[in-house]
């Protein structure tokens, strides 16, 4: 299992570094350049070209890369040409605000997702299985700004229970950051509620129809033991491998729900700094939002390897 | 000519331009405004042309407005600043919003584009109109204690006229101001020695040329980590792309009628939202006070909303639809291009995309329902026939296929589609080439203004903020030697009566000029003005006296809540 481990996280340097490299390339052909962001369409060519001599963007893209990348491994993340900040603490924040977030949506996610799928396969094709499937299935079609928007509408404008904002006042303690995050966890919920729970109907009708399940039931051991000791533990397998491949999304693709609800995370950073090709931020933005991708993926891959002994023996 | 004889001879003159008929009373006070008659001396001009007064600026009791109440602070909301913002460099509505309520400009503008005078006194120009003398006003101190005097307004002007600087404003001011060109006479006067006559100039030292901002000489680039400005409010927290807030300026020099302190606010909240649905949201919600800018598209839900009131106020922002006179079927054919003109419907447009609130256009920039000392206009109504006579004119009797280019932004899809479905029935059939914003504005580094679809498509669709005057319009877009032409256009009767107009002073004299450069501009149609966008704001209904024309100005230093 170490073994397994030291290799998986050996293997997200080279994936780190080519991840850096794809960036610098992409951000290479989008159209636009720093300069022409920060001066606007209205500044002459010379000016913009004069700014782009100064900032450096237009050295080779090699050079810019390998110096860029000799920074960044000495901790020198550089700093924001269009915000004159250090990229370092702006996309540490925004980073941080997406953890919490994201965290705060999974707990939410998780539990209700694997109880609604595990009622769903447990009483498979009867009225609530039909109920849950089309009624999660129904609010994972509906995008999030649909679902934001009216969310917004009704409770923040119409009722006004909850902010309209996720970004809570200055000084606020942990519980009031929640209460905040609560209307913009909703659309979350309802895009991944359905995706998850699937997967855990589909792991506990799969499991329940293994012949050691029925063994244990005609053996007499008693349903409740059945369920939480041999079907929840096998059925989880599949969902919490999903769960681990949508951990990177809730952290660096939350573009829509950051944008409605004003909240100031690592994906709209990302998106703000594509579009106006500041690329010390992009940078830092995306290999902090992959190394999250890639850890949530390893330690999904652990706790399979926990829940399945015969996984852990293969690796 | 002593500059006070010179202004009673030009008040003189108004009033009698007035009582003949040849201009507004609303237009008196524009054009007194840009001579530097004050409010006071515009007002006798008024007086002495007869009848009510129409001034632009009614009394709060007039105007149902509560008396004003100190303290408090509005929460504003608006995009953030695409960069952290610089006012030497600054283009976008969340940076100039911002600088806008810590910075000052020589002269301010009024919700009718009157010029009123702010860092400067009074102003005043030579007989040819090429050296302009600007008086400053005595003891104003920048918000570190520093005194303001002509060396800053110097050093100011020869920042942006440095290429170094990125300023925007060197465009605009490209060919009518030079490096060397402003001289401090003494600590209160500026003289501004022009490159050509310019009898806009002011307009060009004023809020709508928004890098001229007055900054203090020892200015290094860092206005945010040293907001230092002699604006009503100081910037108290500045955090990117998040929150701006700014706290009363309290030696600050404004005092309103009654001889009160100024601003009556504590101070303001700024919260960047770059969603329009996000910001409508958090107006209804009660969240915020005020929305500087409202964009039309989705703010039906504000009209209709109690707890409102949406502010409408005239607005010279327009959507430039252009054609390349360089490529085809453009080149040398004015006759597509009128015919292209007569297909619209232009009061159908102005109901679909500003539910007939804007002001209409007809395709040239004297259009006298928005610019005071314009001309009549010459309606151009939908004409299928005419159009059908144009293209046939033109050597496309069985129509043509043409392409328009513009950036999926703000309500440009929704324009191009009309515009589409009205040329359909003449024959000439449309096609639509939406890029990105990004797209739109990007060209290549080595050669922008000679690759961007913005400047180089054959038929494009430009969004413009507001320009306070037609010359100030006309010099940025249709002169042969402005980087903003997209249209490409270099008809050299029109530039020799607009380098005449611009020496003019005389009114009667500018109005037979301007009637000229309509006509020009009418009879070759390079671009096509099909309205003027009326501006929207949204506030609180206990929210008073908020100011500023244009888009993206908002002068906060009279605005005040009643309880």
């Amino acid at each position: 299992m170490l073994r397994l481990i030291g290799r998986r996280l050996l293997l997200m340097v080279p994936t780190l570094i080519l991840a850096s490299l794809l960036i610098f390339a992409l951000a290479e052909v989008l159209p636009g350049d720093v300069g022409r962001s920060i001066l606007g369409p209205y500044a002459t060519q010379e000016q913009v070209q004069l700014l782009n001599e100064k900032l450096g963007a237009d050295r080779p893209l090699v050079v810019r890369y390998a110096s860029w990348a000799g920074n960044f491994v000495t901790g020198d993340w550089g700093e924001s040409a269009l915000q004159k900040v250090p990229v370092r603490p702006l996309v540490l924040k925004a980073f941080g605000n997406s953890l919490i977030l994201a965290g705060f949506a999974l707990v939410l996610i998780v539990p209700t997702s694997i109880v609604l799928g595990m009622f769903s396969g447990l009483r498979r094709d009867s009225v609530l299985d039909r109920t849950i499937t089309v009624s999660t299935l129904s609010m994972t079609v509906i995008p999030e700004f649909v679902s934001g928007v009216v969310l917004l509408y009704v409770f923040a404008v119409w009722l006004k229970w909850l902010p309209v904002s996720a970004l809570p006042p200055d000084g606020s303690n942990f519980l009031d950051r929640l209460y905040y995050l609560i209307l913009p966890a909703i659309p979350l919920m309802f895009l991944e509620l359905g995706y998850i729970s699937r997967m855990a109907r589909v792991g506990t009708v799969q499991v329940l129809s293994m012949p050691y399940i029925r063994t244990a039931v005609l053996k007499g051991v008693p349903r409740s033991r059945v369920i939480f000791g041999h079907v929840l533990r096998n059925a989880m397998v599949p969902t919490v491998t999903v769960i681990g491949s949508q951990v990177g999304w809730l952290i660096g693709g939350l573009v829509v729900v950051e944008t409605l609800f004003v909240y100031p995370g690592v994906g709209k950073l990302m998106v703000d700094a594509a579009k106006t090709h500041d690329v010390p931020v992009l940078e830092a933005s995306v290999l902090m939002v992959a190394i999250v991708y890639m850890l949530a993926n390893l330690v999904a891959d652990i706790i399979v390897a926990l829940l399945n002994p015969r996984i852990r023996m293969g690796g | 000519m002593a500059s006070e004889e010179y202004k009673r001879e030009y008040g003189q003159h108004l009033v009698e331009q007035v009582v003949k008929g040849q201009m507004t009373r609303r237009q008196l006070l524009v054009r007194a405004s840009v001579f530097g008659l004050s409010l006071t001396a515009a007002g006798q001009l008024l007086a002495a042309c007869g009848g009510d007064d129409t001034g632009s600026s009614a009394s709060p009791a007039a105007s149902g407005m509560p008396e004003p109440v100190m303290g408090g602070t509005v929460k504003m909301i608006g995009p953030a600043p695409i960069t952290d913002p610089d006012p030497v460099t600054i283009y976008d509505q969340g940076g100039i919003v911002l600088v806008y309520q810590f910075l000052e400009y020589l002269i301010d503008l009024a919700d009718d584009n009157a010029l009123v005078p702010k860092l400067a006194e009074s102003w005043t120009a030579n007989e040819t109109v090429d050296v302009w003398t600007f008086n400053l006003r005595q003891g104003v101190t920048f918000n570190d204690g520093t005194p303001f005097e002509a060396d800053d307004v110097v050093t100011s002007m020869e920042r942006v006229l440095d290429p170094d600087s990125g300023s925007g404003a060197l465009s605009q001011l490209g060919g009518v101001l030079s490096p060397g060109g402003t001289k401090a006479i003494d600590a209160a006067t500026v003289e501004f020695s022009l490159d050509k006559p310019f009898a806009d100039f002011p307009y060009m030292v004023s809020s709508g040329n928004y890098n001229t901002a007055i900054l203090p000489r020892t200015y290094k680039g860092d206005i945010i980590k040293n907001p230092v400005g002699t604006g009503p409010f100081m910037l108290d927290q500045y955090v990117t792309k998040q929150k701006a807030t700014f706290k009363k300026n309290p030696t600050y020099w404004g005092k309103d009628d009654q001889g009160r302190q100024l601003p009556y606010l504590d101070g303001l909240d700024y919260t960047m939202v770059e969603d329009n649905s996000a910001q409508n949201l958090q107006l209804q919600s009660g969240a915020i006070d005020l929305q500087p800018q409202t964009v039309f598209q989705g703010a039906q839900a504000l009209f209709s909303d109690p707890n409102l009131r949406v502010d409408i106020y005239p607005g010279t922002g327009i959507r430039e639809v252009a054609f390349n006179v360089t490529k085809d079927p453009w080149k040398d054919n004015p006759n597509l291009r009128k015919a292209v003109a007569y297909c619209l419907d232009r009061e159908a447009i102005n109901m679909a995309l500003y539910d007939g609130r804007s002001n209409l256009g007809y395709d040239t920039f004297w259009e006298p329902s928005v610019f005071a000392g314009s001309p009549p206009s010459t309606p151009r109504a939908q004409d299928y026939d005419m159009a059908k006579q144009l293209l046939s004119d033109g050597g496309m009797p069985n129509g043509m296929d043409i392409t328009l280019t513009f950036a999926k932004y703000l309500e440009n899809p929704q324009y191009a589609q009309i515009i589409q479905e009205q040329c359909k029935p003449a024959g000439i059939n449309v096609k639509l080439d939406q890029l990105s914003y990004d797209a739109y504005y990007a060209g290549d580094d080595n050669d922008y203004y000679g690759t961007t679809p913005w400047i180089n498509g054959a038929m494009t669709i430009t969004e413009w903020g507001s320009r306070p005057a037609p010359g100030i319009y006309a010099a940025a877009m249709l002169l042969p030697d402005a980087v903003w032409s997209s249209s490409h256009w270099d008809n050299k009767d029109f530039v020799d009566t607009f380098n005449q107009y611009e020496a003019t002073v005389d009114e009667a004299s500018r109005m037979d000029l301007a009637a000229k450069l309509s006509q020009i501009q009418s009879d070759d149609t390079p671009i096509l003005l099909a309205f003027y966008i009326t501006q929207l704001r949204t506030q609180k209904k206990n929210v008073y006296g908020v100011h500023g024309p244009g888009s993206f100005y908002c002068d906060m230093s009279m605005a005040f809540m009643s309880a």
